[in-house]
């Protein structure tokens, strides 16, 4: 574990225009790890509210049997939030403004999350 | 499934078979294959080899029946879903043919020879022909359900059956909950949809009506600006559905 780490991966994905705010959360108990510029959110609510979501989206995946999911995205009028798995059940999650680019938000996730751990 | 009690020998009739298909020595090579698919009737294989031999007769109708049995020993077999897509193109029905490379390809993801096919096929679909939508269909990976997490109809795909069906909509259920909430809560304002992506395949959920959803599930292969504007449509045949049923 190495929060400086941690705050870099971070800072990259709140670069991104668009990107409200990024965390590091265990999907296990929805706590925050590590957050940067969550600008207007409670961490805490997004943290627990982005776990239930993922592991709901496991759920589906499991009873249909595919693979663990590496992604998951909830989309709303006015943002989304997406997260990505990354290792020792760690996720990194990102809320976002609805115009934002998502694809390379997800590109991006999807390169970074891994490192976590 | 595939007959796993299958000793080792069954292999030289599948050789066999095989090598006389090769020489064009179909009806030897027929013969050989429907004497090994009677002894084990569950060996996918041996179904798999006559639905080849009668591919390379013309017999399409009779080829399509032996990989339709392939699939019911293996639900997953590539060899069969491609063989199901080579008919499909043959009669240059492209979108059942790029349904059943979709499901090859969810099945050996790391076989270039499908996702070389796949792309043939995609692109031989003329871009304005959209993906013909049947809700009803339990192989065309549409499943709707009502906010109580029942199956209304449809299924998840090939290879997964309506217990899978009922258990995939149960979970669905609760997951349009939560992205519900989560979306409320967190002043996101309506939920659009919930994509989930894993190593094989890609999921999403998304409200039809305030009292059902749709779940939309494809091969990783299929690009995700595709799936969600597939599945936006798929929602209006959804709608339609319900407003007739």
């Amino acid at each position: 574990m190495n929060p400086e780490r941690w705050q870099r991966l971070l800072e990259d994905v709140t670069a991104i225009d668009g990107v409200r705010g990024a965390i590091v959360v265990t999907a296990e108990d929805g706590l925050v790890v590590h957050e940067a510029a969550v600008e207007g959110l409670e961490t805490g609510d997004v943290a627990a509210l982005a776990s239930v979501v993922v592991r709901r989206a496991e759920a589906i995946a499991t009873a249909s049997g595919d693979s663990e999911v590496r992604l998951c995205t909830l989309s709303a009028e006015k943002g989304i939030v997406i997260a990505a798995q990354g290792e020792h059940g760690l996720w990194l999650v990102a809320v976002t403004e609805p115009d934002v680019e998502l694809g390379r938000l997800r590109l991006m996730l999807g390169d970074l999350a891994p490192e976590l751990g | 499934m595939s007959d796993q009690s299958a000793p080792q020998q069954t292999l030289s009739f599948l050789d066999l078979g095989e090598r006389l298909r090769q020489r064009g020595q179909f009806e030897a090579a027929l013969s050989v294959a429907q004497a090994g698919a009677a002894r084990y009737p569950t060996l996918a294989a041996a179904h798999d080899l006559i639905g080849r031999i009668l591919a390379d007769q013309g017999d399409d109708e009779g080829a399509r029946s032996a990989w339709l049995a392939t699939l019911e020993c293996d639900a997953t077999h590539p060899g069969a879903l491609k063989g199901l897509a080579f008919l499909a193109f043959r009669r240059r029905d492209f979108g059942d043919a790029e349904r059943y490379l979709e499901a090859a390809a969810a099945a050996s993801p790391r076989d270039t020879s499908i996702l070389t096919a796949l792309d043939r096929v995609r692109s031989m679909r003329p871009a304005n022909a959209p993906e013909v939508i049947n809700i009803d269909d339990p192989v065309a990976g549409l499943l709707l359900l009502d906010n109580q997490g029942l199956r209304l109809a449809g299924g998840l795909g090939t290879g997964r059956d309506e217990q899978m069906a009922d258990a995939a909509a149960a979970s669905a259920a609760g997951a349009a909950r939560e992205a519900e909430r989560t979306a409320r809560l967190l002043g996101l304002g309506a939920w659009q949809h919930l994509l989930i992506e894993g190593d094989s395949m890609r999921t999403t959920l998304l409200p039809a009506t305030a009292q059902a959803m749709l779940l939309v599930r494809r091969p990783a292969t299929a690009p995700v600006g595709r799936l969600l504007a597939f599945a936006a449509r798929a929602v209006q045949a959804a709608q339609a559905w319900l407003g007739n049923s």
